[in-house]
């Protein structure tokens, strides 16, 4: 019986996660490199938002599809770890309600479910919304734990015989005499030891560290790290994602989660994402953004704000007019390259797509056939990540 | 975040497979209004790339980031580094106890996760069932059926402050009893783990009460520990009356 | 394994920093008992020495009066008040009595347990 191909992941965000599972699936074995824990990075802190596509339907149309139908898979597989109890999008002015017709076709185009309430229905339903609002349509949204969902995706690669190798850092890629990737030189970090590990496939899932990881190669990947700040305050004062009915902006969207209420966000370019403060004038502008929505923000406390860098694909303005989409990059086409995909872009809700579409091209460059099948089986218990055969890390 | 600047004293447990543990100083400059898994990641980033730290959310909900600050465990992405600390003055950062530590602040937390799960603690909850039953009024209510993600993050502060975990490596730990609780709140008594009635169950328990005063999320694991107690109890008395009901 | 639980750690517990009232009422109660185990010995070395005949006994007695035995005598009552005390407080919160307020209670109990201490105080130094 012929040995699996070899792959290795670089990064344990969602995107890895859900990828070591996809490959392990399709007969890889694979090893998943993390320079910090599970969902250290971009991932960890993500909004927590399980899109329905609504925020994406009118301008970016390929997104919100992507998003529609990937959350219906994550309720079916992931159910474990979201809160699924729908959402809002409320119009709190003229310009508001200006969007909503737009906003219908988009969604209907897209085949997001939407449906009007009226405004009284509404406030019964969400008695802290703000009741000055024009007008509410009812999305499909949920809210999940992020740690929890890269967790179960990570528990189910594991059990199917991925390692996961955390506090790992990948420093440069393995290049061979061929000028193709062989594997990657490691920082393992816990014990302060080096060393090259090789693979037949290197699969570069860093999302906002893509196109860093690629440094010192030929490969080149525009990635814009575009971080956005997020506050949570201490009280759960709605049941549903709120989110406000306008272009996709600043501080449009507050979520339920445990017993908080978190804002989020902003946008705007930066280069270095290893550590970025958080601006006392992006919470101060999230606080108004929430008390907008939901006055009673202004009654609680809060509980804690912080930045995430999402990957952007390309350089635009402030990330606004880039698509939320996600690009699977093949280096051997694009930079002669052999052995090396980068799978970066894309949102939370679309990881596990995201994963496929990088599985299918490992797949189609080691000549395997084998088909996705993540779509339809419920994804372990994320603690079987710790539970795993072979024990802990 | 304001834009006052601290400088703070950062001593850190450090600890690589293979050497000796050590404390590790370092100087630092620091909004107050950060928290203290900023001034940690900034140690990170800004000093020493070896650092080893779990963080995931940074928002309280992961449960990733618990550690011992001056000696109490802290929940740091939401404990503001002028809460514990004065300008010009040190913090002690330490890993939680009573896990195996894998490298500086991170230890292995397969114990606590292998528990939980023995007590087949749920996630997400009916939002009713959600809460202790003595709070009241905690979320808006309209009628419908909602979940709600359980309260306990699985941080592991609990267990890290736990007398009886100190000791005891076979204690099932205040986490995974309450798990059990929430299991029991959930589904009934017939849902009952068999190990929470044991020696090394409920039974282990020896009321320091560390364990709801550390809890960052609502959990009070030693009032469901107690509550626990009182349902086994009734459990067996009935099942020595034969009422074997749920 | 470095942090791994094991008996061997339990001088920890007797480490009040950073812990809560929970933890004090813990530390009291053990050691409380093991000063009352103490005292449970020397009380029989004491009962012993009445087997030794009048003298052996009046010897003993006299030194009971000294001033510096009082005081350990008075602190074998306050110790066995507030095990006794706390006790019952375990007792309670053990099945789910006043388990929420458990910190009031150890409060109230040390209270109680000082109250006592003084009222025996008085007795043993100052009444005749």
């Amino acid at each position: 019986m012929p040995d699996k191909p070899s792959a290795i992941v670089v990064g344990a965000g969602f995107t890895g996660c859900a990828l070591a599972y996809d490959l392990s699936q399709r007969g890889f074995a694979v090893t998943v490199l993390e320079r910090g824990e599970i969902a250290s990075g971009t991932s960890g802190r993500t909004h927590g938002l399980l899109h329905s596509g609504g925020r994406y339907c009118v301008n970016d149309r390929e997104s919100a599809v992507e998003c529609i139908q990937e959350n219906l898979i994550l309720r079916r597989i992931a159910s474990q770890c979201i809160e699924y109890n729908g959402g809002f999008f409320v119009a709190l002015n003229d310009e508001d309600l200006a969007y909503a017709p737009r906003f219908v076709e988009g969604a209907q185009a897209c085949g997001i479910p939407v449906e009007q309430l009226s405004i009284a229905q509404a406030l019964r339903l969400e008695p802290n919304l703000n009741s000055q609002v024009k007008a509410v349509y009812t999305v499909p949204d949920g809210a999940f734990d992020p740690l929890r969902l890269a967790l179960a995706f990570a528990a189910s690669a594991r059990w199917l015989g991925a390692g996961f190798r955390p506090y790992h850092q990948v420093e440069q890629l393995l290049i061979d005499g061929h000028g193709n990737c062989a594997g990657v030189q490691v920082w393992d970090r816990s014990a302060d030891k080096r060393c090259d590990l090789r693979a037949d496939l290197v699969l570069n899932a860093t999302g906002a560290w893509a196109g860093s990881i690629l440094k010192g190669t030929r490969a080149e990947v525009v990635v814009t790290p575009t971080p956005g700040v997020m506050v949570a305050y201490d009280k759960r004062l709605i049941n549903r994602a709120i989110n406000r009915l306008i272009e996709p902006g600043d501080g449009d969207i507050l979520i339920p989660q445990r017993r908080m209420v978190v804002i989020g966000t902003t946008s705007y370019e930066t280069e270095d994402v290893d550590y970025i403060p958080v601006e006392a004038d992006q919470v101060a502008q999230m606080y108004r953004d929430a008390c907008a929505l939901v006055p009673a923000v202004a009654q609680t406390r809060m509980r804690g704000a912080y930045m995430s860098a999402r990957p952007l694909v390309g350089k635009g303005q402030a990330g606004r007019s880039l698509a939320r989409t996600f690009k699977c990059f093949d280096h051997q086409e694009s930079d002669g390259i052999a052995g090396l995909i980068t799978i970066t872009g894309g949102k939370a809700t679309t990881c596990r797509a995201m994963a496929e579409a990088a599985a299918d091209l490992a797949c189609k460059k080691m000549g395997i056939q084998a088909a996705c099948a993540t779509a339809e089986t419920p994804l372990r218990s994320y603690r079987d990540y710790y539970r795993a055969p072979g024990g802990a890390q | 975040m304001s834009s006052e600047r601290w400088h703070i004293t950062l001593a850190v447990a450090r600890y690589k497979q293979g050497a000796d543990p050590h404390i590790q100083i370092f100087e630092l400059e620091v909004d107050p209004d950060e928290y203290v898994l900023d001034a940690v990641e900034r140690v990170w980033a800004f000093h020493d790339r070896g650092l080893v730290f779990r963080h995931a959310c940074h928002h309280s909900t992961c449960g990733a980031c618990g550690m011992r600050v001056n000696g109490q465990e802290k929940l740091t992405c939401i404990t503001p580094i002028r809460a514990v600390c004065q300008k010009d003055g040190t913090l002690k950062i330490e890993p939680l106890r009573n896990f195996p530590v894998v490298s500086d602040l991170s230890v292995d937390m397969t114990s606590l996760y292998t528990r939980t799960e023995s007590a087949a603690g749920a996630q997400v909850l009916n939002l009713k069932h959600s809460s202790l039953p003595f709070e009241k009024n905690l979320f808006p209510d309209d009628g419908l059926e909602h979940e709600r993600l359980s309260d306990c993050i699985e941080c592991g502060m609990c267990v890290s402050a736990c007398p009886a975990a100190l000791t005891d490596a076979a204690y099932a730990g205040p986490a995974a009893l309450a798990a059990a609780h929430q299991t029991v709140v959930q589904k009934g008594l017939s849902a009952l783990p068999a190990w929470v009635d044991s020696a090394e169950g409920v039974w282990r328990c020896h009321s320091g009460f560390e364990c709801s005063a550390v809890c960052p999320s609502n959990v009070d694991p030693a009032w469901r520990i107690m509550e626990l107690r009182r349902l086994v109890i009734l459990n067996r008395v009935r099942c020595l009356f034969g009422l074997n009901k749920d | 394994m470095r942090n791994h639980p094991s008996p061997s750690r339990f001088p920890l517990w007797f480490d009040p920093r950073s812990r809560h009232p929970g933890t004090w009422a813990f530390i009291l109660n053990r050691i409380t008992a093991l000063g009352l185990t103490l005292y449970l010995f020397l009380h029989l070395y004491m009962l012993s020495k009445l087997s030794q005949g009048p003298e052996a006994y009046d010897t003993f007695i006299a030194l009971a009066k000294t001033p510096v035995i009082m005081v350990g005598e008075l602190l074998v009552i306050a110790a066995g008040l507030i095990h006794g005390f706390n006790g019952i407080r375990i007792a309670l919160t053990s099945f789910g009595i006043g388990t929420r307020r458990q910190t009031e209670l150890f409060w109230l109990m040390m209270v109680l347990a000082g109250l006592g201490t003084l009222f025996f105080g008085y007795v043993m130094f100052f009444k005749d």
